[in-house]
Parts: C-alpha cells; sequence; structure tokens
C-alpha cells in the first residue's frame, strides 16, 4: 500500500495567477526558437550509405549491367517482388536477363537481394520517393532499374565493409 | 462637395463590420500559427504569402462542404442555431468606438457605428443573447454529446456573465455613464486608465473573458475528451463555420471592451494630442493584445474540471467581484476618488 501524501499548496499557489504566469512565459520564450519542421518536398529526407531505399541495378563502367540472372535475388526475395527472364548473351558472361522487374508495391525494401547477388549486381539505393498513378507503372523494368556504378558507389563500399566476412574484395 | 449622412453612416458599417469579421478570419489563422510557433511548428504557409490567404481557402472550402443534419433533430432550430450564435457577437461591435472623432475633409465623424447612451447595456443584453445559439444548437441537434455541451456551455455563461456584469458595473459606477465613448474619453491620457483605479476588476473581466467566449481553459462547451465536439457536433460545412466565426466576434468585442473599459480605448500614452489614425491604432494594438491573449492561454494551459470552473465562478470570482463593486461604492459615495 502506497500513502500518498498531498503538498500542501502556499498561497501563491493556490491563487493560480502566478502559476499561470510562470507557464505563459515557458510558452512564450518557445516562440522564438526555430521550428524544428521539414518541408518535406522542397526539403526531402537527409540520406546516406545506410539509408536502405528502393534495389537498383548497377550498369558497369562498360555501359552493361552486372546481372546474369542467376535469380538468386528472385528465390531470396521474401515477398515475391522480382520476376526475372534469363536469356543467352554474346558477351562472355554468357547470360543476362532479359527482363529484370521489381514490383515496387510488393518490395519491401528488405535488402535481401543486395545480400544474395553473388555479382553485386542490385544494390539498395537512397531513392525512396515512389508514387505513380497506375499499378503498372510501379512494376520497374530494366530502364527503370538501371543506376550508373557510380551513384551506387557508397553504398557499395559500405557493404563491403560491413560485410566482410563473405565479401572479401571488390571486382 | 458635401457627403450626406446616411453615407458616411454606411461606409462606418462597412468599414467597422468588415474590420471584424476580417479580424475573425485572420483570427483562425492566427490560432493555427501560434499555435505552431509555440510548438516549434510552422503552421499553415502554403495558401498565399505566410499563409495569409488560408481563412479564404478555408471559407470556400466550409461553403461547398455537404451539409448534413441528422435524423431526428430539430430542423428549424437546428438552421437557426448557428445564425443566432453569431449574429448577436457581430451586433455588440456597434457600439464600441474604435476611436476619438476623425476628421476628414473637415468633417468631423465620431468612429463608432451607433453612439449610445446605454452602450455597455446594450452590448451585455446581446453578449448574453448568444448563448441562445449554444444551448438551441446543442439541444436541436438531438444528440447527447451537443445537448450535454449545450447545457454545460449555459450554466458556464450565465454563471460568468454575473461576474462581468458585476465589474463592468465597478467601472461604470467610477465613470457615472453606460456610454462606451464617454468613458473611453474620460480616460484621455495614461495615468486616468481605470486599470489603475480599479485592478481587481480588470483581473476578474479578463479571466471571466475567457469563461464568456468559451475559450480555453473554460472550453467545456466543446471539451473534445468528454463531449466529442460539444455543442456543435452534428454541425458541419458553414454552419459549423458560423459557429467559429460567432466564437471569434465574440473574443474581438470583448477584447475590445476591455480595451476601452479599462486601457482607456484610444488613448496614447503620454501623447495626449495624437491624431485620431494613431489612436485607432493604438486601440487595435490594445484590443489586439488581449486577441493575443486568447491564443496564448489557449496553447500554454490545461483545461479545468467543470466543478472546478463552477466553484471558481461562484465561489471566488462572483464575491471578489461584490466586495470590488462594495468598495468602488463606498469610495464614491463618501468622495474619496
Amino acid at each position: 500500500m502506497v500513502i500518498v501524501q498531498r503538498k500542501e499548496l502556499t498561497f501563491a499557489e493556490r491563487l493560480y495567477l502566478p502559476e499561470i504566469f510562470r507557464g505563459l512565459s515557458i510558452t512564450f520564450s518557445k516562440f522564438f526558437e526555430k521550428p524544428i519542421t521539414r518541408q518535406y518536398p522542397e526539403e526531402p529526407l537527409p540520406t546516406d550509405e545506410v539509408t536502405r531505399g528502393q534495389p537498383r541495378l548497377v550498369v558497369k563502367d562498360d555501359g552493361n549491367i552486372a546481372c546474369v540472372s542467376c535469380g538468386m535475388c528472385e528465390i531470396a526475395c521474401p515477398a515475391y517482388a522480382i520476376t526475372i527472364d534469363g536469356g543467352e548473351t554474346d558477351r562472355q558472361i554468357e547470360r543476362e536477363p532479359k527482363r529484370f522487374e521489381i514490383d515496387m508495391l510488393r518490395c519491401i525494401l528488405c535488402g535481401f537481394c543486395e545480400e544474395a547477388c553473388p555479382k553485386d549486381a542490385i544494390f539498395m539505393s537512397n531513392e525512396l520517393e515512389l508514387a505513380d498513378t497506375t499499378r503498372r507503372g510501379l512494376v520497374y523494368d530494366l530502364e527503370k532499374l538501371k543506376r550508373p556504378k557510380s551513384a551506387l558507389q557508397p553504398r557499395i563500399d559500405y557493404v563491403y565493409r560491413i560485410n566482410k566476412r563473405w565479401r572479401s574484395k571488390q571486382p | 462637395m458635401d457627403v450626406p449622412q446616411p453615407l458616411i453612416w454606411i461606409a462606418k458599417i462597412v468599414v467597422i463590420f468588415g474590420g471584424l469579421v476580417g479580424t475573425a478570419a485572420l483570427m483562425s489563422l492566427a490560432e493555427r500559427k501560434v499555435s505552431a510557433w509555440m510548438q516549434y511548428r510552422i503552421g499553415p504557409n502554403r495558401v498565399g504569402p505566410f499563409g495569409l490567404l488560408q481563412p479564404l481557402a478555408d471559407g470556400i472550402k466550409f461553403i461547398f462542404k455537404e451539409e448534413l443534419i441528422p435524423a431526428g433533430a430539430n430542423k428549424f432550430m437546428f438552421r437557426l442555431a448557428p445564425a443566432l450564435s453569431a449574429a448577436p457577437a457581430m451586433l455588440t461591435m456597434a457600439v464600441i468606438p474604435i476611436g476619438g472623432t476623425a476628421v476628414i475633409a473637415g468633417r468631423e465623424i465620431p468612429l463608432s457605428i451607433a453612439d449610445v447612451d446605454i452602450g455597455v447595456l446594450f452590448l451585455l443584453a446581446f453578449s448574453g443573447l448568444s448563448i441562445y445559439g449554444v444551448i438551441l444548437g446543442g439541444w436541436a441537434s438531438n444528440s447527447k454529446y451537443s445537448l450535454l455541451g449545450g447545457l454545460r456551455a449555459s450554466a458556464q455563461m450565465i454563471s460568468y456573465e454575473l461576474t462581468l456584469i458585476l465589474t463592468i458595473l465597478a467601472v461604470v459606477a467610477l465613470e457615472g455613464t453606460l456610454n462606451l465613448r464617454a468613458i473611453s474619453e474620460n480616460q484621455a491620457s495614461i495615468g486616468q486608465w481605470n486599470i489603475w483605479t480599479q485592478p481587481l476588476a480588470f483581473v476578474l473581466f479578463t479571466i471571466t473573458m475567457f469563461a464568456e467566449t468559451n475559450r480555453h481553459p473554460f472550453d467545456f462547451a466543446e471539451c473534445e475528451p468528454e463531449l466529442v465536439g460539444g455543442f456543435h457536433t452534428e454541425y458541419s460545412a458553414m454552419r459549423f463555420a458560423l459557429y467559429f466565426l460567432g466564437e471569434y466576434c465574440a473574443m474581438t468585442v470583448l477584447s475590445c471592451l476591455n480595451a476601452t473599459l479599462f486601457l482607456g480605448g484610444p488613448s496614447v500614452p503620454f501623447w495626449p494630442e495624437a491624431p485620431w489614425f494613431i489612436g485607432v491604432a493604438a486601440f487595435c494594438l490594445k484590443a489586439g493584445f488581449f486577441l493575443f491573449l486568447f491564443l496564448w492561454v489557449r496553447w500554454s494551459l490545461p483545461r479545468m474540471r467543470f466543478d472546478q470552473l463552477m466553484r471558481l465562478g461562484w465561489k471566488v470570482f462572483l464575491p471578489l467581484a461584490l466586495a470590488n463593486l462594495l468598495v468602488t461604492g463606498a469610495f464614491i459615495s463618501f468622495g474619496a476618488h
């Protein structure tokens, strides 16, 4: 059992007015402080290498994507968001995706595809904004997923740094 | 060329009434801006510069919203109530002198719509009427929240009206007139302001102002956690806006009244022969301070409990106001003021 000892109020406190003025002065002092509001569309969210945004395909410096359509990411994807149709290519790697689609409405941005990829072909970008007027428009195909390697480089470096157990050196 | 007198009357009505409604509209924006600034936010800033056109956007939205009338509501009363709440609040502005005498093109124009000898009485009578809108709206909605809100509001406004009238009475007794223009002219210099002779009445009036207009911390009529929206729970669209317009108009009028009764109305401190427009500006500043106080208090203090409100009204404010009146009366009759 707890016996609560109620504090006896002093006369000034029971008069209310001094305490009211104290309260008013507190709110008034906040009046001139800098607002913490971020005006979103004009001031976008700050992102960095840790940001796990939407997955994107790396376009190597020679202009080709690194993907060999092995299907690891497709299997790793817990939301079944990735669809790959592989095909042959004359390049030395022999296989490349003819169709590579990520349904952004299904994607949960978990990053499993990034971990699963044996060829460093898919990485989580810092792109977070996702809007369209149709569902079909949010199924991203190869052209919408391609990003130059330079744009994803900070994320690639970061992944190598934290996952050095199974990623020893960058190609 | 001589401008006919009716034209001057119409011009005065348009300017003062427009100013009142404009102030009420701006207050709806100021409410959100002030609350935002006090909470490290920015507030509405999308419509127009600094969000200044927000009231206009709100007005357009209110007009085009669907009007819902609940089943079982008394339709006639339901439609009438918001007007009954807003109209008296606007009418009372007619007797408030917003300035001394303007001199435009050699013509002297007293700056109030109606310069009546029973100004204080008129104002009190009409501000007492605005309670009908609240209680009728609450009753006609056929909703228990509305009814309870309306009942609470009426109980509260009646209790606090007594204190309000008694504090005004002390000033009236001191000035010996019910004419608001005469009262404000009697306080021409800062030493003659009634706040010095009636400090207790000033404090009581300022606090009672909040209860009279159902504003925080006395806003039991629309106490959200208990009564959803209080008396206007069932209202929507323009009729809902009308309640708010009435509330803001009542706030504006009471702020003006406070400035007139206690702060000398349009008198400028240490500048007795200031031109009339400076006087109007001073009046607006004084009234504006009280309007700001309404918002300031709303975003600082918690709401009281209803029994605390009643106890404060009947057991503290009423005896204080009576004692104040008694002391004032004693001073006047023994000729010591």
